[in-house]
């Protein structure tokens, strides 16, 4: 790939403020629920009441005869226009984009309405008449594994969607060695992304041209673009998808297809623009993109001086009632299993289950910060049984320095590190040694003080295997999801960006990228514009998941830039009478080198490269445009024997939180006394906006320990379906977070950036975790499930006072 | 997220909104703040043909006190009350309580009138008017009456108002010499509903004997729980083992609901943490030595 510019970076590191924030910040942002084409219907969704349910016959005509309703289909009409949706899964588990035959969870989607408003559209909801044959509910896991257990995809025979056992390393050998194995059953519940705005979509068919153009608020619509109309039965030529500013996603907008697929079908049957947005309702039962649900059975192997020799882990992970990424939750997973720490080896036993809820999909740390919480819990739990320090431990296990690039039992590689750098800076900003004295006077006093540490990874920028490699003859081999950019400089020598894969989704792609622009070209950064290509324009991208876009999209514009300041570069040497390697930029202009008074400025030469071709060499073509598409820069395949799953998301970053925190073991309530937090992302581009990330994911993964639970009853019905009962952390709830970086830059991207989206929900359950049971150590408590309310904590203080008492056997 | 149809109507006075509320009985609701009805509405949990919104009644948004008590016009806004400096001066538990309810963006908008006549099991008004003894006033085209706050409340979202009945205003008495406060709660996060809240008032003679003290719960059941104190604290100098008694009444006195949230048990474990803690601060805030 092109090398960077210069070596001192000018733009890339500074905290500049955010280009997007002017027109966000003053409301004129524009989001889908702004925009109001001509003639346009809003749609409603009938959901099923049902966990598990046949459906016997629909009724529509009442609902169709009601004034200012344009349209109402159900699962028969997308039978009959329509392919079943996309889906990542091997075997018969098809969902379609309304039920046909039966529901499989509360809030599946039965019936749509295209009406005049969403007040009309939802009293015709009303209307529909449903008779359903209820089934019995497949709700917890291991009731969904008995033989015997109805099944929620008849055709699969089994709720059992995917289990296999991969082994990593020599691990027997390891296993019975050590000296001593520490062991915990660990809980991990659903949770998901809220994001302020939900998914919202407007299709607007045109049957002059065949053309179906659909505006929605996904993240990453170039990936699939072509499943959408495969789902529609139309040409992906004939499909024109249009990014809007989403409010925020953290997964939830990420394999976005269902709302703009929904959106376009209606649009297609009522033969005029139809908008669909998500309410708060919408979202949480049926958004697909519910996090991790997973019930762990792990033990670490290690000797009495705590050297880590092995890992086990078992899981079982309650998918819900689609599968549409596979396993890859554990691919991701599977790409940091062993932490920071040296642990030859792994075995790794999964267990996927379908049951009655809405299915699993993305969600801020895709399955590997369960990982990183598992992996700390067993950690700590080592630490104490072992009698032993829990930073002292950490630190003994750390891979080197030196023994980067470091190569995991799974095959994955970590690029580069310095975890002891990152624990040191972070141990000295929470004054730790000040804390661990207050602990002991608190105890002292009878406070129960804690504190809580966590060392782990950040893995960025998938390559997508981790989606088939759990099979030995896949059918959907992905690789390498590559992302483009478009550098234009305009005839005055102003600049154009254009991204390729999104849309704006509350992060900072129109900041980053105008900082490296700035930085290839050494310009003004206020001289940049970041558009965004609706899907007919677009080159190959996949869109912001996985902490990747950082990297990847700058790569695509140090490509871009490269190419075209050869070809600025070509025309001011023709201009100028020197040879390209004489010129440099600087400040606007190229210039030569040992003589800066022979220059022109980048807007001469745009002006000569739109306007005066006749001036130019012969081969140089008119305009100022270069486009770069970058594929993923360190990716291998895994070996046949899956023994090693191969380089899939070799840029780890790494961090250490540390949590202190005063538990009230009447009321079950803390209080904050500290919270600091060191992360290590390679080369920062922007602070500011990095810092943000790190705190909302904190806050986030605040949210996953204490607060947030999709609760369902044992008929599969949802017991958290709106704000009220589904707890969301407010600003009162989240402490100040101390935050320093650490930058070990990594060899194999673009300027050493590694990805850092993901990092703050990747360690906070971990530390509140840690720190919580350490208050309460004295009392004996040990926390192995989320969310940690303060109902449990006073039931667990309960239980751990009652085992003291209680006489030994 | 849309409510079905309804008509809507906006009086500018008392007579206009019992008039209304005369014509359409059961079909009726008043809008006041609206911050419980209006997602009822959205949800459809609530359907009314008429809602009947008294935000325009400005004659109802009042605080007026004098040396008996205090008046609270039913449309004064929460945020209002909470920052009257009459009421944190001589009403400080009233004051307290209503801090808890939900965020100031709600208590801007939020009424007393609302919070008392929409009676939610966990909210703090109707408990502090409870164990203020506060005495609320209702009228309709039919006349006027007042309505003890220990009747006020009689089961779930229900008070003993009659559809055609306007809540107009709410009566608190003054408070008698060497009184002491102290408002507890338990919520998931800043604003929620309580899990358990606990209201409590200890009146001292010169001699520190308890000669009053009252203890009410909410978020414990259907309606506010009022604890009898008489076997416990009353008629006596207060002591830990008597505020203990108390609070193992507190806990006899619930039985409380199990929801997402928190299991009947640790509601009930609340109650006599929260009423031991609430009575202890307002016995030294009353001057006593616990």
């Amino acid at each position: 790939m092109a090398e960077p510019a210069t070596t001192r970076p000018k733009w890339i590191g500074q905290s500049m403020k955010r280009v997007e924030d002017p027109r966000f910040l003053r409301g004129k942002g524009r989001y889908i629920d702004d925009i109001r084409l001509p003639n346009m219907a809003v749609a409603a969704i009938l959901r099923s009441p049902h966990a598990h349910a046949r459906i016997v016959r629909i009724d529509t005509s009442a609902a169709e005869r009601l004034p200012g309703v344009y349209a109402v289909v159900t699962g028969q009409d997308v039978r009959a226009r329509m392919a079943p949706l996309p889906t990542f899964a091997v075997g018969p588990i098809y969902q379609d984009l309304l039920a046909v035959e039966k529901v499989r969870h509360v809030g599946e989607a039965v019936a749509a309405v295209v009406a005049e408003n969403r007040y009309i559209a939802e009293d015709a909801c009303e209307l529909i008449e449903v008779e359903y044959e209820p089934l019995p509910p497949v709700v917890d896991p291991f009731a969904a594994m008995e033989p015997g257990a109805p099944l929620v995809h008849e055709a699969l025979g089994s709720n059992v969607a995917y289990q296999r056992t991969f082994t990593f390393g020599d691990f027997d050998r390891d296993f019975n060695e050590a000296d001593h194995i520490v062991r915990a059953k660990l809980r991990w519940p659903r949770s998901s992304g809220m994001p302020m705005e939900t998914n919202g979509a407007i299709g607007d068919y045109d049957e002059g041209t065949g053309i179906l153009t659909i505006y929605a608020n996904s993240m990453n619509f170039t990936y699939f673009q072509w499943l959408i109309a495969t789902s529609l039965k139309i040409p992906a030529s004939k499909l024109r998808v249009v990014p809007i500013n989403a409010g925020g996603s953290f997964g939830s907008k990420f394999f976005m297809h269902k709302v703009p697929t929904l959106a376009g079908f209606l649009s297609m049957v009522a033969g005029r623009p139809v908008k669909f947005v998500e309410d708060r309702i919408d979202h949480i039962l049926n958004n697909d993109h519910c996090g991790s649900d997973r019930y762990y059975d792990v033990a670490l192997a290690v000797d009495r001086d705590g050297t880590m020799r092995a890992l086990q882990i078992k899981v079982v992970d309650d998918y819900g009632a689609y599968l549409q990424f596979g396993t890859g939750t554990h691919g991701n997973a599977l790409a940091q299993v062993v932490g920071p720490y040296r642990i030859p080896s792994v075995q790794y036993e999964l267990t996927a289950v379908l049951t009655n809820k809405n299915q699993q999909g993305a969600y801020r740390g895709f399955g590997s910060e369960v990982n990183n919480w598992v992996l700390e819990r067993m950690v700590d739990f080592a630490a104490r049984e072992l009698g032993l320090d829990p930073v002292a431990i950490r630190r003994k296990n750390f891979i080197r320095p030196e023994q980067f690039p470091y190569r995991t039992p799974t095959g994955n590689i970590y690029d580069s590190g310095n975890y002891e750098g990152v624990l040191d800076k972070a141990l000295a900003l929470a004054e730790y040694d000040r804390w661990v004295a207050e602990r002991e006077r608190a105890r002292q006093e009878g406070r129960y003080l804690g504190i809580g540490i966590v060392t782990a990874q950040e893995r960025s920028v998938f390559s997508s295997t981790e989606f088939w490699f759990w099979f030995d003859q896949p059918g959907f081999p992905v690789t390498s999801s590559p992302e483009s950019a478009t550098v234009t400089i305009d005839p005055t020598g102003k600049f154009i960006v254009t991204l390729h894969s999104l849309a704006f989704w509350g992060n900072s792609p129109e900041t980053v990228a105008t900082q490296v622009v700035a930085e290839q070209f050494d310009i003004d950064p206020a001289d940049v514009v970041v558009t965004y290509a609706a899907s007919q324009r677009a080159l190959p991208g996949t869109g912001p998941g996985g902490s990747r876009f950082t990297v990847m999209v700058t790569g695509a514009l140090v490509g871009a830039s490269g190419r075209l300041k050869e070809k600025i570069k070509k025309i001011a040497a023709h201009r100028l009478e020197v040879s390209p390697e004489d010129l440099e930029f600087h400040q606007g202009s190229v210039r030569v080198k040992g003589s800066p008074e022979r220059a022109l400025t980048l807007s001469e030469i745009a002006l000569s490269a739109y306007m005066f071709k006749l001036d130019l060499p012969e081969d140089v073509e008119s305009g100022l445009e270069a486009s770069y598409t970058f594929d993923h820069p360190y990716t291998t395949l895994p070996s046949p024997d899956r023994k090693d799953l191969g380089v899939f998301y070799p840029f780890m970053g790494h961090a250490c939180h540390i949590a202190v925190v005063e538990v009230d073991p009447e009321t079950g309530q803390f209080t904050w006394h500290k919270y600091a937090a060191v992360a290590d992302a390679g080369t920062v581009v922007n602070p500011m906006t990095l810092d943000g990330h790190l705190t909302g994911g904190t806050a986030q993964g605040l949210g996953t320990a204490l607060y947030e639970e999709y609760v369902y009853d044992d008929r599969g019905q949802m017991l958290t379906a709106s704000f009220m009962d589904y707890l969301v952390p407010t600003a009162m709830e989240v402490p100040r977070i101390d935050i320093d970086h650490q930058e070990t830059p990594s060899p194999y991207t673009p300027y050493g950036i590694k990805g850092a989206g993901e990092g703050g929900r990747m360690m906070a359950p971990g530390v509140i975790t840690a720190a919580l049971e350490d208050a309460l150590a004295p009392l004996g408590v040990r926390i192995t499930e989320l969310p940690i309310t303060p109902a449990k904590l006073v039931r667990w203080i309960a239980e751990a006072k009652a085992r003291g008492q209680a006489p030994t056997a | 997220m849309k409510p079905p149809v309804f008509d809507y109507r906006a009086p500018v006075s008392v007579e206009e909104t019992q008039q209304a509320l005369a014509e359409y009985q059961a079909d009726g609701k008043l809008l006041a703040g609206g911050q419980s009805l209006v997602p009822m509405l959205n949800m459809r949990l609530a359907r009314p043909a008429v809602l009947i919104d008294i935000n325009r009644v400005t004659e109802l948004a009042f605080v007026r006190a004098d040396d008996g008590g205090l008046t609270i016009g039913a449309l004064t806004r929460q945020q209002a009350l909470l920052e009257h400096p009459t009421v944190q001066e001589r009403w400080p538990l009233l004051a307290e309580a209503t801090r808890h309810i939900g965020h100031r963006t709600i208590r801007n908008r939020g009424t007393v009138g609302g919070s008392l006549a929409h009676a939610d099991p966990a909210a703090e008004l109707p408990a502090v008017m409870l164990a203020l003894d506060a005495v609320v006033t209702v009228s309709s085209t039919r006349g006027e009456r007042q309505i003890p706050a220990r009747d006020f409340v009689v089961d779930y979202l229900t008070t003993a108002l009659e559809p055609t009945e306007l809540l107009r205003s709410v009566w608190v008495p003054a408070l008698p010499p060497r009184t002491g406060w102290a408002f507890q709660e338990v919520s998931r996060r800043h604003g929620d509903f309580a899990l358990v809240a606990v209201a409590a008032l200890v009146t001292l003679d010169a001699a520190g004997v308890c000669t009053d003290a009252r203890l009410v719960l909410t978020g414990v059941g259907p309606t506010p729980v009022p604890v009898d104190l008489r076997q416990t604290l009353i008629g006596a100098a207060p002591s830990p083992a008597a505020v203990a008694a108390a609070a193992e009444a507190a806990q006899a006195a619930v039985d409380p609901p199990s929801d997402v949230h928190a299991p009947a048990e640790y509601r009930r474990h609340l109650a006599r943490v929260l009423a031991r803690r609430a009575l202890t601060t307002a016995i030294e805030r009353a001057g006593g030595t616990e």
